[in-house]
Formats: structure tokens, C-alpha cells, sequence
């Protein structure tokens, strides 16, 4: 029964763990919004790869093509920030939609690179064929275009990070609904044995575009969120070298688990932000994590903390 | 049609081909053979490229620095493939890619310390231009053509004719019966590397006068690796030649329409191609 309620109060706690830390340590509040704006982001790409098996290397175009359609609809349609970001959601969900039966027929490594190829189209589409309307790399800049919202003014940085907990804590409740359901044990077991799900009487196609359309709308989200915050989106958003860097703080985090995504976050924005200002191109730093995260400590940050919780609670 | 703008853009084309193919050539083998989308292959690429400038500064010969580079580029891959490939043989599609890709930008990143992050400019060593139908053609760019030309019948005679290849294309096949045989797999897989990956630094080596010497040139360069390897299939040596070839065309025959193409249509090409026929054009089925 305790523990239960403890499993049930878990995003709360992660949110409470953000905005303790977030006041203790108040000169760092864009730091804590970004924290919790790319648990979004890591948590698509945990759906495509902890759980489906699926690696891709071109999850930034969703993040750009949810920060330009926000930043579209601001800067020439409305006003609102909320219908923005809904736009948001609503453009992963085509996405996934419309891609979805063409991609997922794909074997691992060929919807690894259709992804690194499709990134490269979007950065190409962002900067050069829409530059009338995004403005190429001088960026799309809209933030005196949004409308003050009733009860919390998004556009003071105070205010955006309450919102952005709320909107995480929201994220993390579908999420881990979504892991204890039927169809994320459906993603789990797909991931070992395809074959065998399709035998039982599954149709794997359909599980697969669901999977693939939700990680497509929690990318874009992560996107709008992004666009928001700055205030602005330019084309580096989608930039396909920085494809590794969600695949990074996925397996830092822990793949496949619910929590993951929030630590690989933590540890990877926290990493980021210490290394480089020493080193300011710091892939040497990314890829020594990841050879040692990937050979020595393959369950990640959650994966081997819930270990070790589950062993203490068993002595108890 | 203007024969002057058209002829060369097709020689550029064929030139640029002769580097994608070199380049691609160990993406596709070690997939084929070993089960491994190796991406650090660029940096081998990358280290070449930089050998070739290093020497060209210091004795100021090109084909010496070609030849440093081939050479240093295979040592690496000697390396590579002993200390830490041999770890990943077996492990899941995923588990491999994100291992040799965060390999490559540990090599990126040691590029950056010793050569710095500004580009260099490596001079051409064959400045001759040659005449085609009173076009003006630079011998250099036929000089590539023609190297590719050779490394892929080289290969050809390597897999068709040698034991070695003999074994090397029953491993592709099934490495569980090469092995039933009593063949050493691990040292064709070594072998065979060494190969691909002396490939990759002819390329790079190439292509440093073309391209500015960068840390991040093996970067843009995975890219149309990845398109030259996937439109021919991953695993096939004579697709990869046909989808350079295409590649290369499109690429500069392209740019010579409208200049963003030369970027975004090799993209759009293997899109559809992968889109119709999700192996590739001359694809292994059942493997990937």
C-alpha cells in the first residue's frame, strides 16, 4: 500500500527536487527551466529508444519543427502562448502520423539515418526554403508579440519556470501512465522479441506508429517549450550535430525507465555546464561519458539507483 | 543547353563520387562483414586529411603526405578495431552505433587539441589543367576519378580471385559457418578493416586540397556517407559505387541548377529510394 502511494507521488517528487533546487540556487533559474524543458525532450527520445529499440540520430528536427510552429503562429497568426504551444503537440502528432508508416517499416539502422538525413532536410527547410517566413539564421524573434495570460504572466522568466514545472509534472504523469499501461509493456516486449508480440495477436505496426507519434509530439512540445523560452527560434534548434547529445543524456539517465529522462537531464545539462567553461567545444567530454555510461554503467543514473533502493527496501 | 557550364559539372561530379565511394567503402563493408555501422570511419577521414596538411607544411610534398596519411589512417583503424570494436562484435544495431559514434567525437576532440579548431588550406600538388571538348579541366579532379577507379577494381580482384576475399565474402554471408571452417574470423574482420579504413584516408587525403582541413569535415562528411551506404544498400561494394555515382551527380549537377540542391538533393534522393525500396538499391535482405 505505502508503496504504492510512494510510486504514485513520483513525478511530484521530481518536480519538488526542481523547484527546491531552483531556490536554492537563484541566480540559475534559466538553468533549471532548461532542466526541465529537455526531460521533455530526453523523454521522446527514451520512448524511441528505452523502450522501442529504436535509435535515431535526427531528433532535433522535431524539436524544430515544434519550435517553429510556435514561433510561426506567434509571430503572424495570434497572440496566445497556450494555443502556441498546443500547436505544438499538434504538429509532432502529424508528424508522426504522416512519417510514422513510412519510417517505422524501417530496420534499426535505416531509421537511424533516414532520421540524420531528415534532419538535414529540416535545417535546410528552416534556413533556406522558408526564409521569407522564418527569417533563415537571423532567427524569427516574437516575444513582444505574446499576450500577458490571466493568472501567470509567461513571459517573465520567474513565471515561465512555475509554468514549465507544472507542464513537467504533466508530462511525467502521462508518461508513467504510459509505463505501467498495456501498451508500454507492449513497447518493452517489442524490444526483445517482435516476432513474438505479433504471434500473441498484437499488431506491432499499429503499437509501433503510436509509440513513434508520441515521441514525435513529446519532442515537438520540448521544442515549443524551447521557443518560448528564448523568446526566439533559429535554425540551430534543429541542428543535426547535436543529434548525439539526447541519446547521450538518455543512456546517462537510464534507459527505458520513467525517471530516467529527468536524471540524464540533470546530469548531462549539469555536465554541459561545468566542462565548458573550460572547454568550449566539448565533444571529447560527451563521447568519454558515453563510451563509459555505455560499457561500465549501462543501467544509467535511475536504473542504478532504483537498484539500490530495491535492495534496501528488501532488507528493511 | 550550355555545353561549357555542363561538361565540367559532370567531371566535378564523377571527382566527387570517386571521394564519397573511397569514404563509404568501410561503412559498408564493416556492415556487411561485421554486423557494425562503424561511424568513427570519418575520422580516419578526418586524421588523413590533417596528416596530408601536416606534411605538405613541413616538406611541402603531396604524395608523401598521402601516403603518411593512408598509412596513419590504417594504424588507427588497426587500433580501433582490436581495442574496442572487438567489444561490441554481437551487441545490438543500437549499442554499436552509439559506441563507435561517440568514439568518433573523442577523435573529433583530440583533433581539436593537437591542429586547433581554425581550418587549413592544403594547396593542390597537380595544378595542369587539361583540355576536354575545350573545356578547361583540372587533372586533379581526373586524377581522383581515376584512383576510385582503381581502388574498386583492386577490391574486386581482392574479393573474386584471393582466399582472403574468398573468405571475406563467405564471412558477409555467414560468419557462424566461415567459422565452422576453422578461419580465424577475427583476423579477416582485422584485415578488412585495415583495409576500409586506409580507403577512408586515401579519401580524406584526396580530398584535403578540394575541402578546407577542418575538425568538423568528417561531420558533413558522415552525412553523405550515410546517403552513398543506404541508397546502395548497406553491405553491397558495388552498390555503394552505383549510389556514389548517382550521389555525385546529383550533387553537382545540382548545385550547377540551383546552388542550395547541391545541400538538399542527395537528401531527397535516398528519401524516396529508401522510401520505395527500404534496403537500398542493391541491399542484403534479411540482415539488417
Amino acid at each position: 500500500m505505502r508503496n504504492k502511494l510512494l510510486d504514485r507521488l513520483g513525478p511530484l517528487f521530481v518536480v519538488l527536487a526542481v523547484t527546491i533546487l531552483r531556490y536554492l540556487f537563484p541566480n540559475k533559474i534559466s538553468f533549471f527551466t532548461e532542466i526541465a524543458i529537455y526531460t521533455i525532450y530526453v523523454m521522446g527520445n527514451n520512448m524511441l529508444y528505452g523502450y522501442m529499440g529504436l535509435v535515431s540520430f535526427g531528433q532535433p528536427f522535431y524539436l524544430g519543427v515544434g519550435g517553429y510552429a510556435t514561433a510561426l503562429f506567434l509571430a503572424y497568426v495570434g497572440h496566445n502562448p497556450l494555443i502556441a504551444l498546443l500547436l505544438g503537440i499538434v504538429s509532432g502528432l502529424l508528424l508522426g502520423l504522416v512519417l510514422g508508416p513510412s519510417f517505422i517499416r524501417l530496420k534499426s539502422s535505416y531509421f537511424a539515418l533516414i532520421n540524420a538525413a531528415l534532419c538535414a532536410i529540416g535545417v535546410f527547410i528552416f534556413e533556406r526554403l522558408l526564409i521569407d517566413i522564418t527569417r533563415g539564421n537571423d532567427g524569427l524573434w516574437f516575444r513582444s508579440n505574446m499576450t500577458k495570460l490571466p493568472i501567470l504572466d509567461i513571459r517573465l522568466p520567474q513565471n515561465f519556470f512555475i509554468f514549465v514545472v507544472i507542464v513537467l509534472f504533466l508530462a511525467l504523469f502521462v508518461y508513467r501512465h504510459i509505463d505501467r499501461s498495456a501498451l508500454g509493456t507492449m513497447f518493452r516486449s517489442m524490444q526483445n522479441n517482435e516476432e513474438k508480440l505479433r504471434f500473441i495477436g498484437f499488431d506491432t505496426f499499429k503499437v509501433k506508429w503510436v509509440g513513434f507519434t508520441l515521441a514525435a509530439c513529446f519532442s515537438t512540445f520540448a521544442g515549443s517549450l524551447y521557443a518560448i523560452n528564448f523568446g526566439f527560434v533559429n535554425p540551430s534548434l534543429g541542428e543535426n550535430s547535436r543529434a548525439v547529445e539526447v541519446i547521450v543524456a538518455t543512456l546517462l539517465g537510464g534507459s527505458g525507465t520513467v525517471y530516467g529522462p529527468f536524471f540524464g537531464a540533470f546530469a548531462f545539462l549539469g555536465i554541459k555546464d561545468i566542462v565548458s567553461r573550460w572547454i568550449t567545444r566539448w565533444e571529447l567530454v560527451v563521447g568519454i561519458l558515453t563510451i563509459i555510461v555505455l560499457f561500465r554503467f549501462s543501467k544509467g543514473i535511475w536504473g542504478t539507483l532504483k537498484e539500490y533502493l530495491l535492495r534496501a527496501q528488501r532488507r528493511m | 543547353m550550355d555545353l561549357a557550364l555542363w561538361i565540367p559539372a559532370v567531371i566535378f561530379g564523377f571527382s566527387i563520387s570517386g571521394i564519397f565511394f573511397l569514404v563509404s567503402l568501410g561503412l559498408s563493408i564493416g556492415f556487411g562483414l561485421m554486423r557494425v555501422v562503424n561511424l568513427e570511419q570519418m575520422l580516419y577521414y578526418t586524421i588523413s586529411a590533417y596528416m596530408t596538411y601536416t606534411m605538405v607544411r613541413l616538406t611541402g610534398m603531396f604524395w608523401l603526405g598521402l601516403l603518411c596519411g593512408v598509412i596513419i589512417a590504417a594504424i588507427v583503424g588497426f587500433a580501433v578495431e582490436t581495442q574496442l570494436l572487438r567489444r561490441v562484435y554481437g551487441r545490438p544495431m543500437l549499442f554499436t552505433m552509439v559506441v563507435t559514434f561517440s568514439f568518433f567525437l573523442i577523435g573529433i576532440g583530440a583533433v581539436q587539441y593537437i591542429w586547433g579548431l581554425s581550418p587549413k588550406p592544403v594547396s593542390s600538388p597537380i595544378k595542369t589543367m587539361i583540355d576536354i571538348f575545350g573545356m578547361q579541366i583540372p587533372l586533379y579532379r581526373l586524377l581522383i576519378i581515376a584512383t576510385a577507379g582503381v581502388v574498386y577494381v583492386l577490391i574486386q580482384l581482392l574479393l573474386q580471385k584471393t582466399i582472403l576475399g574468398k573468405a571475406i565474402r563467405a564471412g558477409i554471408e555467414s560468419p557462424e559457418n566461415l567459422e565452422a571452417l576453422g578461419i580465424n574470423i577475427n583476423r579477416i574482420f582485422t584485415i578488412t578493416f585495415i583495409i576500409a579504413s586506409g580507403c577512408a584516408g586515401l579519401g580524406g587525403a584526396l580530398n584535403a586540397p578540394l575541402v578546407m582541413v577542418g575538425p568538423y569535415m568528417g561531420f558533413d562528411m558522415l552525412l553523405y556517407a550515410f546517403i552513398t551506404v543506404i541508397l546502395g544498400g548497406l553491405g553491397s561494394i558495388k552498390g555503394t559505387l552505383v549510389s556514389a555515382l548517382i550521389i555525385g551527380q546529383v550533387i553537382s549537377l545540382g548545385g550547377t541548377l540551383w546552388s542550395p540542391l547541391a545541400f538538399v538533393a542527395p537528401f531527397v534522393v535516398m528519401f524516396i529510394v529508401i522510401l520505395i525500396k527500404p534496403t537500398g538499391l542493391y541491399g542484403v535482405k534479411g540482415v539488417v
